[in-house]
Formats: C-alpha cells, structure tokens, sequence
C-alpha cells in the first residue's frame, strides 16, 4: 500500500502552471513552417476509413504502431467537440511540451514532447495559432491500444524523470545564426533525435550517443547514424546535402525513403531554402 | 528390427531431403542477391541521370538512352532470375531488405512496378533537355514509392 502511494505521488503529472504562458499573438506564418518541420501531419493524419477525409488536414486517428501498442493521434483541426477548438493556450503548451493530456493523463513518448520541450513557448503557441487556422474537421478520436493502459500511463510519470529534459534550447555563441537555427530546428521540431538517437533500455534517448544511429524504433531495420555525413563520403557537401533532404531518392540519393524517412523528406522539402540550408550546415558539423 | 531395404529407403529420403533444403537455400539467397543486384544497378543508371539534372554533367541524349537501357537489363535480368518471387524469402541465408509486405495480400507493388517502368517509357521518349527535365522526377518518383512501402530500413 505504502509502495503503492509512493508510485502514485512520485508518478503525479506536473503540468506547467498558467504562468509560464505568455501573452503573445500567434505567428500563424511561423506557426507553418514549425508544423512542417515538425512533421505533425505525418501521425495525426487520418485513417484511410472513413473515406473521405482530406488527407492534408492533421484531423487524427491514423494507426501508429509502437513496440508498446497501437495508439490513435487525436484530432488536431479546431474542431469543439472532436478536436483542439475548445484547447486553452495552457492545454496545449502542456500536450506539447509536456506530454499531459487536457485531462490530466501522461502522453506516450512516440508523440515526440521529449523534443517539443526544448522550443520556446512562443515558437508552439505559433503552431497553436496555425493549427486553429485550419478548416475544423468531425473526427472522434480512439483509444490506444495498450496493455494495462492505465498502469503504463501513470508509470511514465517516473520515466519522465529520466526520459524529459525540459532545459529548453540554447544558441551556441560560438557557431553562426545559420548554424543555431539548423540545431533549433533539428533538435526542436524536427525532432531528429527520437529516430536517430539510439534508446537505452528504458527507451528513453541514450544522448551520449546522439544522433549515431542504432535499431530503427518501429522495430524492423536501422536507422543511420548522422555523424561525418561528408567525413564518410555519404555527402560531397553541404550543397549536396541539401539536394538531398529537398528531392530525396527522386534525384537517386539513397536512403531517403524507408522507415518512415519518405515523409521526413517530403516535409524537408517544404520548407524555405535557408532553413534546409541550416539544417544542413547543422548536421555535416556533426563529426 | 529394421528390415535393410526400409533402412536403405529412409537413409536415401533423407538425403534426397537434405539435397532438397540445401537447395532450396542456395536458391533462395540467389534470387535475393539476383534482387540486390538489379537495384544496385539501378542506382548506378539513376544516379548519373540526376547529374544531368542537377548541372553537373552535361545534357547528353546518348547517355539517357545508356542509363534507360541500363535499367532495363537489370529488369529482365533480375525477372529472369526470378528476384521478385515470394520463394526469395524461404530460407535465405543472406540479408535481405525487402520487407514480406511485397507478397502480402493487397499489395500494391505492381502498380509501382509499373509506375517505373511507365517513368522510363516516358523519360525514352523525350528528345531534349527540356523535355529530359520534365520527364525526369517521375522515374525516382517510382523508386522512391517503392521503397517507402517496401524496403527495410538499411541504416
């Protein structure tokens, strides 16, 4: 019993206070480009059933399958009932940055919060505020499949202690603004690490080795280590780099396409010229 | 108490058995190989088109006609080596990157199949430069739906 209370009080979720949201009006521009490099619509796009749901909208419930079970992105469009239409700035901060639930719940870590928690509060409030601006779509949501689900959730209060860094990110004074704002974005919301940075065995990211790659965490292949990307010939240069994260296999650069790297790419190349830029100048400095 | 003939039928099933597996290994790891082979070759053909299309090598009608024809011995080879067969996959040896979805039931890998072989039509038939540009994201359009789908991650 006594156990019991420990978990209960140790697992606790710690939301953000109302405090730690500023006022600010949202950047719906920025709050885009955020959301592209992001890849938000990549999980919370719908499922092919029902028909006829505009695939572009990110109104939820596509099957994610995670070594834990199957979970169901919800519905992101501002739709009231089914949707974020009725989400406060406070709710939406702690989904994203915190990975808690409107209702209280802890989120499982395959939405990538462990990332989102380094972005200043304004950069997600931007996405808040593009995310509103789309059309509303009905879209109920679905229960994940989880074994003991309600054990699980409580239970990654604790791997939160070890799995959620909440020190936001920082500019290295030391690199170019070109340079800074490929790290924000790859370590922001890109979110690069959560694929490219081996887990350890509590599946939290093993950052000693980050970036270097290890067993692709949907559970089939590997995904490649990011390191000396020109040091070990993959790239001839930054310039090449950049062909590749904009046009991917479709100019015969290799590798681009499987374990989910297809929809990486195909975000990479939405997004303006300087930030594939950055983010190329960015990862060729990881030796 | 086995009679000698019994014994002399079991002792030559088993090995006839024994033949057949080993076979059937080595035939298997030939197809994915035949497999691997086709895309490495590929990859070749595909890789100085996108020269030609980044700039760095010059437009050259007779090195697209090189990279097309290319990409078609690969195909009829690796199709007369039976790469693509569902039996590629029994008792390999050898790593193989396909995933089994490519055979399972719905699997759309011949529409792709064909969106590729479709690219390659439409890229042999352009005349110019202008129209090689054109033509040309089509072709690693399909190798890249295929791969999204089909191919284990290599890392």
């Amino acid at each position: 019993m006594l156990g019991f209370t420990a978990f209960w009080l140790l697992s606790a979720p710690r939301p953000l206070p109302a405090s730690a949201i500023p006022a600010h009006n949202g950047n719906i521009a920025n709050g885009e480009i955020l959301y592209t490099a992001g890849g938000c619509r990549n999980c919370h796009k719908p499922n092919a059933e029902p028909a006829g749901l505009d695939p572009n909208l990110p109104s939820g419930g596509f099957p994610l399958k995670t070594p834990i079970g199957v979970l169901y992105p919800p519905n992101l469009t501002p739709d009231i009932q089914t949707g974020i239409g009725n989400w406060s700035d406070l709710d939406f901060v702690n989904a994203v940055q915190r990975g808690i639930s409107k209702s209280g719940q802890h989120l499982i870590p395959a939405f990538p919060y462990t990332s989102y928690a380094a972005m200043p509060v304004e950069d997600v409030l931007d996405i808040k505020a593009y995310l509103m601006s789309l059309p509303p779509v009905a879209s109920p949501g679905r229960e994940a499949d989880l074994p003991i689900a309600f054990l699980l959730r409580r239970g990654l209060g604790l791997w939160k202690f070890l799995g959620l860094d909440t020190t936001p990110w920082q500019p290295d004074g030391s690199q170019t603004a070109t340079w800074n704002r490929g790290s924000y974005l790859v370590n922001g919301p890109g979110h690069c690490g959560e694929c490219h940075t081996p887990r350890n065995l509590i599946m939290a990211r093993d950052n000693s080795r980050f970036m270097m790659g290890g067993p692709h965490p949907e559970g089939q292949g590997k995904v490649p280590s990011l390191h000396g990307l020109i040091e070990t010939g993959r790239y001839k240069d930054q310039k090449d780099l950049v062909l590749a994260l904009q046009n991917g296999e479709v100019f015969g650069y290799e590798n681009m396409s499987s374990g989910g790297m297809g929809q990486v790419q195909a975000n990479m190349a939405k997004l303006p010229q300087a930030d594939v830029e950055a983010i190329a100048e960015y990862l060729i400095s990881l030796k | 108490m086995l009679s000698r003939n019994l014994f002399k039928s079991i002792a030559a099933g088993a090995i006839v058995l024994g033949m057949g597996f080993s076979l059937a290994y080595a035939a298997a790891d030939d197809q994915i190989k035949a497999r691997q082979a086709e895309m490495k070759a590929n990859g070749k053909a595909i890789g100085a088109l996108a020269a030609i299309m980044k700039g760095e090598a010059p437009y050259d009608a007779a090195a697209v006609k090189a990279s097309l024809d290319a990409m078609t011995a690969a195909d009829a080879a690796a199709a007369e080596a039976k790469a693509w067969d569902a039996s590629s996959m029994e008792g390999a040896t050898v790593e193989t990157w396909a995933k089994p979805e490519i055979w399972a039931e719905g699997s759309d890998i011949g529409a792709k199949y064909q969106a590729w072989v479709d690219a390659r039509a439409a890229l042999a038939a352009t005349t110019d430069e202008a129209g090689f540009k054109a033509a040309f994201p089509a072709l690693g359009a399909a190798c890249q739906s295929c791969h999204e789908s089909f191919r284990r991650p290599k890392g």
